[in-house]
């Protein structure tokens, strides 16, 4: 898979980016009666130049699937975004990038295009997604004009819904991580966050499923009625 | 730190994994090509605690794990007690199920993750290509499991499999070196004519098929060699007169090993290869095997069996040594190392009695039995005489008459034996001595003594004479007489009970917390003999299972396949216990062959401290297995 991101890529580095049939991009799927036990689902992680969607940028995609409960990892994607002209030096402490690296990069449209097409218009999860979301739909905006919305999953929702008694010591994914002992391999690292993020979810979806959960939409459901939980006990 | 560009051709998450496999065997000696294959072809698989990972019930095994983090459990009912057993634990790094994928065949234990668990997985195909491109990842799959039992299993079945092995091992089955399109002709055939095809085609046999391609019958050049020395059938002679019928045969599948102990058996130099039908598809010749092999093992049993000499037997001895030497340093398997000897060893006992009886045949027919090791099929180089003769008495003669013509013929016997390596017994239970020189009567007389008074000795011997074998004359009378004291120990549960009680005194050296219990604690050496407190709690616990249910054969190995057969052992302990008892096996051999390479006395002891770790692990498992057996026996028994 990777290797044909990488051909892929080679081939259309350089070529004219309007060349891309943006009317063919796969169109986003709401979350229904689809199995979670064949489900696709996209976990992601954005590395961005800061925390202002207004004024700051995506500057590196890491996401996995998860596919029937598992993460087969040939489907993955891995880019560094090609945005020399960025400045991150306020960010480079945490994620590690580069202005060499950055430089090293894809052109954003070329990844972008193609990250429409591998996620498949599958839902998309991330730890507090509506960071990644924000800065996703504003730089498919941006780059490509495309404005359609994918469904979103929060796993900092998922997880409290599924596992409501853990002590984590806090709401943050280092805190759920360390909680049922992940190895992160290189934190803030998008793709390394990204497959922490999954493995979560893997926990999840393993108790989701003991708890009767069978399909997309149940989960959402569940997810939502943790929110109002929620929100009640704030008032 | 600046990975993401560091080595840009792999991704941060395929680069972890690597990271992780190479800080575990195998994969920390493999190269990084064949760890990003692994990594590419990965999936992460969840299962919180308790979960079922792999079942019995699941079919075939297709796929491999490692476990990535937390651990697995094996996983049986106890039937007696109704009660879970853990098997065996497999931690963070080690990977599952080796014997069940590579024997392509159902997992015999429940897998259960044991806390959360999360492993990587590849499926077979990728497994397959791993397999055949990493010679460390395929010595460990196959090391893990190569024990003499579980060959059946692990005999590769697979076509995609069976061409990717080693190409030289004794494992390859038979089909790999089989001449395709065999030589044949029908019986009616004259001899001329087959000879002339024979030559035609550069072959030294030719098969002899019935219209359905089943070989009736083989003619060789030594076939020919012999016809015209006797001159007794002309040139012209169908070839059905003169060809040797029902010729030996194996199935595709069988392997150079079973075809190469055939051989040395019946002093074959040819072998047909047949199909489920015994259509035949090919031949295999000795000079076929000794190619792969470099091991003059058929040529050295035939000339061991037609010597002519003594001193040519003993000459030969050496031969067998270095043969030995050779298979191992070969990488042969223990339990084939062991065959072999017990083979060559029986073919040399054959032979000097042979050679007495044609100079100074007493007349007297009797069956030459073997005790102990020899006894047990489980010789090692060194090995004492322990042996006996069981005599028919003829019509009008008293036993002391009869003793009295065997016995200058048994001493005779046992000193050539010596002469040819078999130190001569210190204990002198040799068929010199009176007392182990006896008719059927007298034997069955010596085993109600022996087992009504069980004496302190009487239960060191029994590791002796319990352990029995024909090696020479009719096997009826050793089977009449066996069958006797069997169901005279069936009977006698005191004497089950004490040899119960003898064969628990030997403890596998584990602690408690499963750690390595050493002889010694002194000094930066630690030691375990391999022996006394590895082999013997097997060897020891399995005799009085066998003996006290009826089981005639004295092999460790197949007493135990019996007493699975007959419902006494679970099958699956007994594959484990098996598997256990070789693993020790193989590692003593190789421990052997390291004190030959240094030119030390052979010893078994060892340092656990010089194994590599995946040995030290199959070494704790095996000891773990022994004590299970050892269990076993204490609740049967109520000790």
């Amino acid at each position: 898979m990777l290797e044909q991101i990488r051909q892929w890529l080679h081939n259309r580095r350089g070529g004219p980016v309007g060349s891309h049939d943006t009317d063919n991009l796969p169109n986003p799927k709401t979350p229904g009666e689809q199995l979670l036990s064949d489900a696709r689902l996209i976990v992601l992680d954005l590395e961005t130049t800061g925390l202002n969607a207004a004024k700051d940028e995506v500057i590196a995609i890491g996401a996995v699937a998860i596919r029937g409960g598992t993460i087969p990892l040939e489907d993955q994607f891995d880019l560094i975004l090609r945005r020399p002209e960025l400045d991150i030096r306020e960010t480079v402490l945490i994620h590690g990038i580069g202005p060499e690296a950055l430089t090293q990069g894809h052109e954003t449209e070329d990844a972008l295009l193609h990250l429409l097409e591998w996620m498949n218009g599958d839902p998309i999860l991330a730890y507090h997604s509506a960071f990644d979301q924000r800065f996703l739909e504003k730089t498919l905006k941006a780059q490509l004009g495309y404005t359609q919305s994918h469904t979103w999953m929060d796993v900092a929702d998922i997880l409290p819904t599924f596992f409501p008694d853990a002590r984590t010591g806090g709401k943050g994914l280092d805190h759920w991580a360390d909680y049922f002992g992940l190895e992160v391999s290189a934190r803030h690292h998008a793709a390394a966050d990204a497959l922490a993020t999954a493995e979560l979810t893997l926990i999840a979806l393993n108790k989701a499923k003991k708890e009767g959960v069978k399909t997309l939409l149940n989960l959402s459901e569940k997810i939502k009625y943790y929110r109002r939980l929620q929100n009640m006990h704030r008032f | 730190m600046a990975a993401a560009n560091q080595d840009s051709s792999r991704s941060q998450n395929t680069r972890a994994i690597m990271g992780f496999l190479r800080e575990h065997a195998p994969f920390s000696n493999m190269d990084d090509r064949h760890l990003a294959l692994f990594a590419d072809n990965a999936t992460l698989r969840f299962f919180a605690d308790g979960d079922v990972v792999l079942s019995p019930d699941d079919g075939v095994v297709k796929r491999f794990y490692v476990v990535k983090q937390g651990r697995i459990r094996g996983e049986r009912q106890n039937e007696k007690d109704d009660r879970l057993e853990t098997t065996f634990e497999i931690s963070l790094g080690e990977c599952f199920p080796l014997a069940a994928l590579i024997g392509e065949r159902p997992t015999q234990t429940l897998h259960r993750a044991d806390g959360d668990t999360f492993c990587l997985s590849i499926e077979q195909d990728a497994f397959i290509t791993l397999f055949s491109e990493s010679d460390t990842f395929r010595d460990f799959c196959l090391r893990g499991v190569s024990s003499l039992l579980d060959q059946v299993n692990q005999r590769i079945q697979s076509g995609a499999m069976a061409s990717m092995g080693s190409s030289n091992t004794l494992d390859t089955p038979l089909e790999r070196y089989a001449l395709r399109n065999p030589i044949v002709c029908s019986p009616d055939v004259p001899v001329r004519k087959a000879v002339a095809r024979m030559h035609e085609n550069n072959v030294g046999s030719i098969i002899i098929t019935d219209d359905n391609r089943h070989p009736t019958g083989i003619f060789t050049l030594r076939d020919l060699r012999s016809m015209i020395a006797k001159g007794e059938a002309p040139l012209d002679t169908p070839i059905q007169q003169v060809m040797t019928s029902e010729p030996c045969r194996l199935p595709a599948h069988a392997d150079a090993f079973e075809a190469a102990m055939l051989m040395a058996e019946h002093h074959f130099a040819h072998l047909c290869v047949v199909d489920e039908e015994d259509h035949l598809i090919g031949v295999v010749s000795e000079r076929d095997l000794f190619a792969l092999q470099r091991v003059d093992l058929v040529n050295l049993a035939r000339t061991i069996g037609t010597a002519t000499h003594l001193r040519t037997l003993v000459s030969l001895r050496s031969d067998v040594s270095r043969l030995v030497d050779a298979m191992l340093a070969h990488g042969a398997d223990s339990g084939q190392v062991v065959k072999i000897i017990t083979t060559l060893n029986d073919v040399t006992v054959r032979r000097v009695l042979e050679l007495n009886l044609k100079k100074n045949d007493p007349g007297i027919p009797f069956t030459w039995l073997t005790f102990g090791s020899e006894g047990r099929q489980e010789q090692t180089l060194l090995t004492d005489q322990d042996n006996g003769i069981l005599f028919q008495t003829p019509e009008g003669m008293t036993e002391e008459e009869v003793r009295e013509k065997l016995l200058p013929f048994a001493q005779t016997v046992n000193k050539e034996l010596a002469e040819c390596g078999f130190t001569l017994c210190k204990g002198n239970i040799m068929a010199s001595n009176p007392k182990l020189c006896l008719s059927e009567r007298e034997w069955d007389d010596w085993f109600i003594r022996f087992i009504d008074a069980s004496t302190p000795q009487n239960l060191v011997y029994s590791s002796i004479f319990l352990d029995m074998r024909a090696v020479f004359g009719p096997t009826a009378p050793l089977h009449n007489l066996l069958e006797k004291v069997l169901t005279r120990i069936r009977k006698n549960a005191l004497f089950q009970k004490m040899l119960a009680g003898n064969a628990l005194q030997r403890k596998p050296p584990l602690t408690m917390f499963r750690n390595f219990r050493y002889l010694n604690d002194e000094g930066n050496k630690h030691s375990l003999d391999l022996k006394r407190q590895g082999l013997a709690p097997f060897v020891e616990s399995v005799r009085v299972f066998a003996l006290a249910n009826g089981v005639e054969v004295a092999n460790t190995l197949e007493r135990m396949d019996e007493l699975a057969r007959k419902g006494v052992f679970d099958p699956k302990d007994a594959n484990a216990w098996k598997e256990g008892y070789s693993l020790i096996q193989a590692i003593r051999m190789r421990a052997h062959q390291e004190m030959l390479n240094q030119g030390e006395d052979l010893s078994n002891f060892i340092d656990p401290d010089d194994l590599n770790p995946l040995d030290r692990r199959i070494l704790r498992e095996s000891f773990r297995q022994a004590q299970r057996l050892q269990q076993k026996l204490e609740v049967t028994y109520q000790l």
